[in-house]
């Protein structure tokens, strides 16, 4: 594979942002995800190579590391971090529609909860996988969740909760969406959800860790 | 004379000092227990540490049920007439109390409010560090406060058990309802939402089994379900803490 692309991957994998930034300390005055990606431009290389053969590929591995808890929270934010150095090179090419975006999730924390990190997490994981994210915040309400699969035809939908309590809404929230957009797929998650729950609400999936949710996006949310 | 002058509640407001947080202790918190966290998560939190008490409001307080309407049924306690179902497990952890003491501890709004301010400033990393700080405040204020009830209630020859909340092991989140009911409107500053959420979020809820023959038995980690809880504290860990 190409060196720059190489590079940029591992950037990512790592967290390494910028040629000034001094972490990871091993990887000091190395260039980071910032230089290599304008560097993999003005070389020639193709904008839907760099983001999936590099970037995409090294957020999946940090996916998988978290989800086998080889790595925690900090690391992941870190190679997001990178990750969204990188993209900020790649924009123009999406506002252009070089580049195009796997699909739209529309992602938040159901009505009467108002945690947020667990979510914000997931949108990171799922952006770095060639998402586009859109996401609501917390105490989302089902109209609101409704009006923003209006405005995103095709997208999925994504809803955490963090207790019991609150996870009961998420089933006013499914049955709101799939009453006027039947064929919309909801994806939950956060702490006390189960399988069996997202099974009785009928819901499409559910996924304990972010990598879960990419890999259900991937394999039954692209039209290909 | 009843046992215990009721219905008065206690409140204190310990420092940060007495909580004894340190980076170590957050670190842990992270999920690094097998090795160290990278180290500009090191320094971050070398950083947000001495600010933290700047930040905090920790208010943490509780009060003993009457003994004489105290009662232990097989899937919880009752008090009057309210029931509280902590469910079976719990249930066994309280066996011979002879009353309990249901407690809150909380870090307060602002370490919460700087948390989503950074955040939103886009510095996810403090911001989640100076949240994973929050949780541990709220936490360790209630354990300076179970030493507080222990204090009060060992010149009688008493003990206590360890601690445990509602939305542990079948012990239903709702049931802070009921919890709260014992309480004065907005006791130590936390207020309960009809989902049962607490505000400020960093804040914990729960009960101790009191009286002259009970045990301190399970930690509630050790009766928890969620076996591979990244925060799960095993009883060993604890007692070299403690040591
Ligand atoms: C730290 C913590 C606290 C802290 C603060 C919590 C906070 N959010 O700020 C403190 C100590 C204050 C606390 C208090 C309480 N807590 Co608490 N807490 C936790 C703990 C240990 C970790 C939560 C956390 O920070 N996780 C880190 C973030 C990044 O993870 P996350 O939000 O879960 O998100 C991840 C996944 O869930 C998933 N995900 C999340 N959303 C989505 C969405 C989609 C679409 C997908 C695919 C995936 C996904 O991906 C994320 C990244 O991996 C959990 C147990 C656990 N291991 O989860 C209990 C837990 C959440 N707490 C619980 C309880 C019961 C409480 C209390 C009610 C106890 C009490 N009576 O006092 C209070 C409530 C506080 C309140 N304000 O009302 C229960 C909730 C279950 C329930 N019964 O409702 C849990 C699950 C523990 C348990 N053993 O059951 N808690």
């Amino acid at each position: 594979m190409n060196e720059i692309l190489e590079s940029l991957q591992r950037c990512v994998e790592r967290g390494k942002v910028n040629i000034k930034s001094p972490y990871p300390p091993d990887m000091k005055g190395q260039d980071g995800t910032d230089e290599l990606a304008r560097k993999a431009l003005e070389a020639g290389i193709a904008p839907q190579d760099i983001l999936s053969k590099a970037l995409i590929v090294g957020m999946q591995k940090v996916g998988v590391r978290f989800r086998n808890k080889e790595i925690f929270v900090p690391d992941v934010l870190m190679a997001a971090k990178a990750m969204a150095a990188a993209m900020e090179h790649l924009k123009p090419f999406f506002k252009s529609d070089e580049l195009k975006h796997k699909g739209t999730i529309v992602i938040g924390t159901v009505l009467g909860d108002l945690h947020d990190i667990g979510k914000k997490l997931v949108s990171m994981v799922i952006e770095g996988s060639g998402w586009e994210v859109v996401d609501l915040g917390t105490d989302v309400s089902p109209d609101k969740f409704l009006k923003a699969v209006d405005e995103h035809p095709g997208c999925v939908v994504g809803l955490s909760a963090l207790l019991t309590t609150t996870m009961v809404n998420m089933e006013a929230t499914v049955q709101h969406i799939k009453s006027k957009h039947p064929a919309v797929k909801v994806i939950i998650g956060g702490a006390p959800v189960t399988e069996e729950f997202a099974a009785k609400i009928g819901a499409d999936y559910y996924s304990p860790d972010p990598q879960g949710a990419v890999e259900f996006l991937n394999t039954r949310c692209t039209p290909n | 004379m009843p046992e215990f002058p009721t219905p008065e509640t206690f409140s204190f407001s310990p420092s940060f000092q007495e909580l004894a947080i340190d980076r170590t202790i957050v670190e842990r918190d992270l999920g690094y227990r097998k090795g160290p966290p990278p180290e500009i998560v090191r320094q971050l939190i070398d950083e947000i540490l001495p600010e933290v008490p700047l930040r905090l409001a920790i208010q943490c307080g509780f009060r003993i049920l009457p003994p004489d309407l105290f009662s232990l049924t097989e899937s919880g306690i009752e008090c009057g007439d309210v029931h509280i179902s902590t469910g079976p497990i719990i249930a066994s952890q309280l066996k011979k109390s002879t009353t309990a003491a249901l407690f809150v501890s909380t870090a307060g709004p602002l370490l919460e409010q700087w948390s989503h301010q950074l955040m939103a400033e886009a510095d996810m990393m403090k911001g989640y560090l100076v949240d994973a700080i929050g949780s541990e405040v709220a936490d360790r204020a209630s354990e300076w406060l179970e030493k507080r009830i222990a204090e009060r209630v060992t010149p009688r020859g008493w003990t206590i058990t360890n601690r445990y909340c509602p939305g542990y092991c079948d012990w239903p989140v709702t049931d802070q309802q009921k919890l709260f009911s014992f309480f004065p409107p907005d006791f130590c500053g936390i207020s309960l939402t009809p989902s049962s959420l607490m505000i400020p979020i960093k804040s914990l809820s729960g009960i101790i089994g009191l009286g002259p023959n009970v045990k301190r038995g399970a930690f509630q980690c050790s009766i928890c379900e969620l076996k591979d809880c990244f925060r799960r504290v095993d009883e060993s860990e604890l007692a070299a803490e403690q040591r």
